[in-house]
């Protein structure tokens, strides 16, 4: 089913949730809304699922206006952050509660719906523990008889709110190429929350960049990711070392940075921020007229194949972070303490 | 090694043998003095003169109906209260609104007001010089030195048990359940039903074991909207003071030992009540503690593609 969003605003007391916000969403597509805390994306997704209403704007899905419909009317599945899973039935009754909870004339007889329950908990594999009680499974097996309960009832949409926010990183990896697949068979339009950049990444066949209440950004990871569409989008997806500046004459000058900007109108010129990726930096010793920030190392560190370095520079509260080559630092002799320059290979300017 | 730690830690945060033999005696003394010593004396005073005095104190016609009417006051303001208490904490732990604050103070009023002034309250409401004591002579109807006013005084004391013992519980269980209740498409009352009330169920209960504790044994509130009318609006609280007052001492704790009575009944009914909670949370721990050191095993996907056949026919 598709869904469009249309104008829609939400505030709660003071605090602005939703701006004016709207969203198409294709049949089948899986969704991520992706933002810091605070940025309404939760709120979006629990007014698509009818339990917040929004103070103007509307939602349709298939092109029908869903505002005075309830949410027990809607047909959306939808995965709480914690689960939400009923303390007091089984997993199997957990299940179940959805097509037992029907009008008597809607419901399936009862062995129809133990065989719907135990093909579903086959499904997300915890077949074999559909007598235990939520409080005998971990995380990852909760958030799977969750995705079972939601999905039990048929749903045309399905909705999950951060679902693999509270799992440790290992089952969360896991359970993300699950959920990945699972909707590549089912093909049930999907959204998810998240404020994980790297799951929106993974996952998503589009992603939606939220800030305070405002869509920032929409298109698949690679366009989100190689293209981002302002600073917030660049600072918000993956590492980033900031430079503060300006340009003009078609150059961006930043502290100890000259970098010429192709297809910049030479006679633009405003303050402007400039980011670049930690592996988009290269380090070298400083030479009399080098060009590069002037920057000190303190501290280095591993991660994965790579090693990253931490440099102080005068201007600038953060560190700069550098990432580079282990082979590459090793040759370099880098060590804290000593004085570098840092060049960026590639950087990308945003005149404000 | 941790067990090295364990024991260094036990060793510094303990008090010395001495003292602890101390404070365990000074401790039991106190209960002993206060609360066992006069429980027994109840006892002692009310069998003094033999099982025949005791039981017959019992069954004389006035002991009989304050029996029967402090039952019937129970009855019907303990579930009232049970209905309230339910409903305002279910509204307070589940909804914003206006004056929520205030809402949850007055539940509490009950508690720091005297009962004396909540059964003079009702007096002066609905008294014969009271607000609405014309209006109620006029149309004959009577509630105070009546039934109705009697339950009335016991509904405001015990308003706070129940809601009190929900509403912590309530919040801290939050709306999640409801809410997936709701998209799973259960109506309101199914979900109420079938998701919030097995939630609460212990609590519930121990609220209401303390309520109707309360409800038998009030004295203040029910002794000034009384008229204290031998076999007709005497509780038993009140038919003890006047055997009291009477010098009939034997009688007088023969019926104060019924209360005493019902008071061990609603400790053990209500430390059973804990007991079973408890151990449910610990069993479930347990076996948490079992699911998470074998979710490592658990988790190992089987390869999608296996599963699409099922996937579709779930579909």
């Amino acid at each position: 089913m598709s869904i469009q969003i249309r104008h829609v605003s939400k505030q709660f007391g003071s605090f602005r949730a939703l701006n004016d916000l709207s969203l198409d969403i294709e049949t089948g597509e899986l969704i991520a809304l992706l933002g810091p805390s605070g940025c309404g994306k939760t709120t979006l997704l629990r007014i698509i699922a009818g339990l917040d209403t929004p103070d103007t704007g509307k939602v349709l899905v298939q092109g029908e206006d869903t505002s005075g419909l309830a949410v027990q009317k809607r047909n959306v599945g939808f995965v709480f952050q914690h689960y939400a899973l009923f303390r007091h039935m089984t997993v199997f009754d957990n299940v179940a509660f959805g097509l037992r909870v029907r009008p008597r004339s809607e419901r399936s007889p009862e062995k129809e719906i133990r065989g719907r329950v135990n093909r579903l908990l086959e499904l997300v594999q915890i077949d074999w523990m559909s007598d235990r009680y939520p409080e005998q499974l971990s995380g990852g097996q909760r958030q799977r008889v969750a995705l079972a309960r939601a999905l039990a009832v048929e749903p045309r949409i399905l909705l999950l709110d951060e679902p693999f926010g509270a799992l440790d990183a290992k089952v969360r990896k896991d359970l993300r190429r699950w959920l990945r697949r699972l909707h590549d068979e089912l093909n049930v339009t999907s959204v998810f929350v998240t404020h994980d950049q790297e799951e929106a990444l993974e996952v998503a066949d589009r992603v939606v960049v939220v800030n305070a209440g405002r869509i920032e950004q929409i298109g698949s990871p690679d366009e989100v990711y190689a293209h981002p569409a302002n600073a917030f989008v660049y600072g918000f997806l993956g590492a980033a070392n900031r430079f503060d500046g300006h340009v003009s004459g078609g150059v961006f000058h930043g502290p100890g940075l000259r970098h010429p900007l192709p297809g910049m109108a030479h006679d633009q010129t405003s303050r402007a921020i400039a980011f670049a990726r930690p592996h988009d930096l290269e380090v070298e010793r400083p030479i009399p007229g080098g060009a590069g920030v002037s920057a000190q190392l303190v501290r280095r560190y591993t991660r994965g194949a790579n090693v990253v370095l931490e440099l102080s520079h005068d201007g600038a509260d953060a560190p700069i972070e550098v990432e580079l080559k282990r082979a590459e630092a090793d040759r370099m002799q880098l060590e804290p303490g000593q004085t570098l320059l840092v060049r960026p290979s590639s950087l990308r300017v945003f005149p404000q | 090694m941790a067990r090295g730690h364990t024991f260094v830690a036990t060793r510094a945060n303990t008090e010395p043998r001495w003292m602890r033999i101390v404070l365990t005696v000074i401790a039991l003394g106190f209960l002993a003095a206060f609360l066992v010593v006069p429980l027994a004396a109840v006892l002692v005073e009310a069998l003094r003169k033999g099982w025949a005095t005791y039981l017959a104190a019992l069954v004389e016609p006035d002991a009989l109906a304050a029996i029967k009417l402090t039952l019937l006051v129970a009855g019907i303001a303990v579930p009232f209260n049970l209905v309230f208490g339910t409903a305002a904490a279910w509204a307070i732990a589940k909804f914003e609104f206006r004056g929520k604050q205030l809402l949850i103070t007055l539940i509490d009023l009950p508690f720091s007001v005297s009962p004396v002034v909540a059964g003079l309250v009702y007096v002066l409401v609905f008294g014969q010089q009271g607000w609405l004591g014309p209006w109620l002579r006029d149309h004959d109807i009577k509630i105070l030195f009546a039934v109705p006013g009697l339950v009335l005084a016991t509904v405001f004391v015990t308003f706070p048990f129940v809601a009190r013992e929900l509403i912590s519980l309530m919040q801290a269980q939050g709306n999640d359940e409801e809410e997936a209740a709701l998209t799973l498409g259960a109506s309101g009352l199914r979900t109420f039903w079938h998701v919030t009330l097995p939630n609460i169920k212990w609590a519930l209960l121990t609220g209401v074991i303390l309520c109707n504790a309360r409800a038998m044994g009030e004295f203040g509130a029910v002794s000034v909207v009384s008229g204290h009318i031998r076999g007709q609006t005497n509780t038993m609280p009140l038919h003890v003071e006047i055997l009291y007052n009477e010098y009939q001492f034997a009688a007088a704790f023969a019926v104060a030992s019924l209360l005493a009575l019902l008071a061990l009944v609603t400790l053990v009914l209500k430390a059973v009540v804990e007991w079973l909670e408890e151990r449910g949370v610990a069993a479930a721990e347990r076996a948490k503690k079992v699911a998470d050191s074998s979710e490592s095993a658990a988790r190992t996907p089987v390869p999608a593609d296996a599963r699409a056949g099922q996937a579709l026919a779930v579909a």
